[in-house]
């Protein structure tokens, strides 16, 4: 037995999806048989689905490499499962936890207000910026200007921000800083970019400075492997700071 | 003169403490590789922005680790990854109203216009189809965006909270579009 009339898209749909009765989608497909119309209709939805699949996927998105690093560092931060604990104890903890509830609502005069803390990077995380760089010659980066204080993009800061788990960040508490300088070939890439924050008073970003014009210039004068000098800025600058100007703190000059 | 893009200077360091939960972690990795791309699609056609989007998704993934650790069912984790997804991006816009200041953010991403480059590498139909589905009226873009990423419309009907029969309503009405797009 066929279908009077056609049977509706919506009909066609679910049974794609095996989602009509036994007994409807039996009726359907006799239908189908002998409606060439139905059956194109059908293809042409079919058709339809897959073509703009494709669409979606020429789309090109941004890499899931950083978001992945970023989420197999939340996942290492993440606080290990509560032991499983036995019930009696469970009730002496009750009693105990009620007590310091209590003691609580004496003790504080009111709720203390939610600050948000704001996170002191003065290292990056190695994860999400482990340092790029474009220019592989001493030459090109000797002949080039010493470029200081080269801005960010706002697209590129704002993903810097996100990946660091600070999508909300003030630009006043945090500068986005490329952790190769571009005066030593370092790239314009979102894995060479880190929030140094302005509140980091010790090793900040003068002292940072300090240290890439003494590469720069040590790289120039053929001292040091342009490669060597990107390298040790990106593993730990703090690191090659103290070595190369022989001092466990930054020196008062440096300091601002 | 020629730039040389090169790999990164540097590998990662290692800094990951003692081996806790790591195959479980392992897991969550694994299914984040398979499904980071389709959501980030999906919360892209919702109408979020790149950087609000990449949050959700890690918001997400913390979210089944969490899931996984409690013992909790893994029947359908495909379903569950786009509901927790959707109902996160749902709170994400709620909030950036609230907020004028990621609003304008939010704007940008509203009509995801391919540039330039991107148009010249798809092909006129899809780049057409890519405008009728803009044009779609919000829910019926969530379902075929769904259906584009491989959900059933059943599982479209519980991440939408809606009935199976309004699901096919609504792609259909869609597909009738397309279709008409894509004869022209
Ligand atoms: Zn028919």
């Amino acid at each position: 037995m066929s279908y009077e009339k056609h049977p509706s898209d919506e009909q066609l749909i679910l049974d794609l999806d095996g989602e009509l009765s036994a007994r409807q989608s039996r009726r359907l497909r006799a239908h189908l048989e002998s409606c060439w119309t139905c059956r194109t209709r059908r293809q042409e939805l079919e058709n339809s689905i897959a073509e703009l699949i494709r669409a979606r996927r020429d789309e090109e998105l941004p890499s899931a490499d950083g978001p992945q690093a970023l989420l197999k560092a939340r996942l290492d931060q993440l606080p290990a499962p509560p032991p499983r604990i036995p019930i009696w104890a469970l009730a002496g903890a009750a009693t105990a936890l009620i007590a310091l509830a209590i003691l609580a609502i004496r003790v504080l005069p009111s709720r203390r207000p939610v600050v948000h803390q704001a996170a002191i990077f003065s290292i990056p995380d190695s994860r999400l910026t482990p340092g790029a760089a474009v220019l592989l010659n001493r030459r090109s980066v000797c002949s080039a200007e010493n470029t200081k204080n080269k801005t960010v993009p706002v697209a590129l800061q704002r993903q810097v921000f996100a990946n660091y788990g600070i999508p909300g960040a003030e630009p006043r508490e945090y500068e986005v800083d490329y952790l190769i300088t571009p005066a030593l070939g370092g790239a314009d890439d979102i894995h060479n970019l880190w929030p140094q924050s302005h509140s980091a008073t010790v090793w900040n970003a003068e002292v940072k400075d300090a240290l890439e014009d003494r590469l720069r210039q040590m790289v120039c004068e053929g001292q040091l492997d342009l490669s060597e000098a990107q390298r040790e800025i990106a593993v730990n600058w703090v690191a090659a700071y103290k070595k190369y100007f022989h001092t466990d703190a930054p020196l008062p000059q440096h300091r601002q | 003169m020629s730039i040389e893009r090169t790999a990164p200077a540097i590998l990662p360091v290692s800094t990951a403490g003692p081996s806790r939960d790591t195959r479980l972690e392992a897991e969550v990795v694994d299914l984040f590789d398979q499904f980071r791309d389709r959501l980030l699609r999906y919360l892209l056609a919702f109408g979020l922005a790149i950087p609000d989007a990449e949050e959700i998704i890690q918001e997400v993934f913390l979210s089944l680790f969490r899931h996984l650790q409690r013992g909790k069912s893994r029947a359908n984790l495909r379903a569950w990854l786009f509901r927790v997804a959707h109902n996160q991006a749902l709170k994400r816009r709620q909030r950036n109203r609230r907020d004028p200041e990621s609003l304008a953010a939010d704007g940008i991403a509203v009509d995801p216009t391919p540039n330039p480059e991107d148009q010249a590498l798809s092909t006129q139909t899809h780049r057409r189809l890519l405008a009728v589905v803009r044009a779609l009226p919000e829910q019926d873009r969530r379902c075929l965006a769904l259906r584009t990423e491989g959900l059933r419309y059943r599982e479209i009907a519980g991440v939408l909270d809606m009935s199976l029969g309004a699901v096919s309503i609504s792609i259909a009405r869609s597909l009738a579009r397309l279709t008409r797009a894509t004869e022209r």
